[in-house]
């Protein structure tokens, strides 16, 4: 019982450290993916004047700067539930649940125009 | 919707520029100035404009975590924990944004820029919260190395009810008014909950991501965002807020702070202005 508790204590500080660096990643990754999208899209249009490419690239680099923190969310979620830290797996599912709801607001109040 | 030509492009280039480097001179996220810029100066409709700027809030937090991480200094745990409250918040002032007149939206942010204005003149001489390192941080707590001090910072969160209350205001007034809402959660945390500065700060800036994510995608998912008018804004900002972290001598904030409170004064009384029309 004592020694399970020990483990259990040391298990999420590892985890916790495991965590920031992933997360880290993701959030690195997102910026520097979004931000080369973004001014390479934004290069285009200044000086060709934009076209289908451009539109695809700003739109490419605007989802992917949105998606980051939902990512890091995901990610968040998934560290917990493997560390069966489940309080905190609930937390961080629920704000994936908001941001999702935020999507399907979005949709919505685009099909009202 | 406003006209992209390239000289606009270039001023929003600009602008976005001096609200980075203002932003991480202040340790603010730069909104506070960029949505009154593009809505009193340029005319832009408030929506468009707190769109724009709510796109620059999720690449400074993005940015400025991922330097951070490692350090100990964000509290990820207490961050994800409020995210819930902020990111409610924030869902709710993106719907809500979508029904509530330009004007009431400018009277609005003319109030908090008032507030924003007083928290700065308030906090011109920062204080920090001494702890004893050997005490036990609990689940919510936290433990950091600091620089100045060469010691080791520990702290337990108190008052976690009013951390949560005010990151659900926080992340209202955000998809509201387009801004971080670090300036409300930082002092709430700081003064009340029990977080040393930097901790409170790095937390904030960690959790603004999300609460901007759930209104930037309700305007851009409504149409409201402009995509090359917020990429020449996020590109200024990244460039701003890199060159501020770089030659920006903490030395003087005491004057910039003072400087920008008076700025937001005459914001807030245009946007009184311009909204009781």
């Amino acid at each position: 019982m004592s020694a399970d508790r020990g483990s259990g204590r040391s298990a999420p500080r590892a985890g916790a450290a495991t965590l920031e660096r992933t997360v880290g990643t993701v959030l690195r990754a997102g910026v520097i993916a979004s931000s080369v999208c973004l001014a390479v899209g934004l290069a285009l249009s200044l000086f060709t004047g934009g076209g289908v490419v451009t539109g695809i690239l700003l739109n490419t680099g605007i989802v992917v700067l949105l998606a980051t923190p939902v990512v890091r969310v995901i990610v968040s979620t998934v560290q917990y539930v493997s560390e069966r830290d489940w309080a905190f797996a609930t937390l961080t599912f629920i704000v994936l649940l908001e941001l999702a709801a935020s999507a399907i607001a979005a949709l919505v109040l685009n099909r009202r125009g | 919707m406003p006209v992209v030509t390239a000289t606009l492009t270039l001023i929003i280039f600009a602008a976005g520029t001096a609200a980075g480097t203002l932003g991480a001179l202040l340790g603010l996220g730069g909104g506070v100035f960029l949505v009154p810029f593009f809505n009193l100066v340029l005319g832009f409709p408030f929506s468009a404009s707190a769109a724009i700027s709510l796109t620059t809030v999720i690449a400074t937090s993005s940015t400025v975590s991922a330097g951070r991480t490692g350090k100990q200094l964000i509290n990820m745990k207490l961050g994800m924990l409020l995210e819930v409250a902020t990111a409610a918040g924030s869902f709710l002032g993106g719907v809500t944004a979508q029904f509530v007149s330009q004007s009431v939206l400018q009277k609005l942010f003319g109030f908090v820029a008032v507030i924003v204005a007083l928290i700065m003149l308030s906090r011109l001489r920062r204080r920090n919260v001494i702890l004893d390192p050997a005490a036990d941080p609990g689940v919510l707590g936290g433990r950091f190395h600091e620089d100045e001090s060469g010691g080791t910072v520990t702290y337990r969160v108190k008052r976690l009810p009013l951390a949560v209350v005010a990151s659900f205001v926080a992340g209202n007034v955000s998809s509201l008014l387009g801004i971080g809402g670090g300036i409300i959660k930082v002092p709430v945390l700081n003064a009340w909950c029990g977080i040393p500065l930097r901790a409170a700060a790095a937390t904030s800036a960690f959790m603004i991501g999300v609460t901007a994510t759930a209104g930037a995608t309700i305007y851009y998912g409504h149409g409201q965002l402009e995509p090359t008018l917020a990429a020449a804004a996020v590109l200024g900002v990244q460039l701003g807020s890199w060159g501020g972290m770089r030659f920006g001598a903490a030395a003087s904030a005491k004057w910039l702070k003072i400087l920008m409170a008076a700025a937001l004064f005459i914001v807030s009384a245009m946007m009184f202005m311009r909204g009781g029309r």
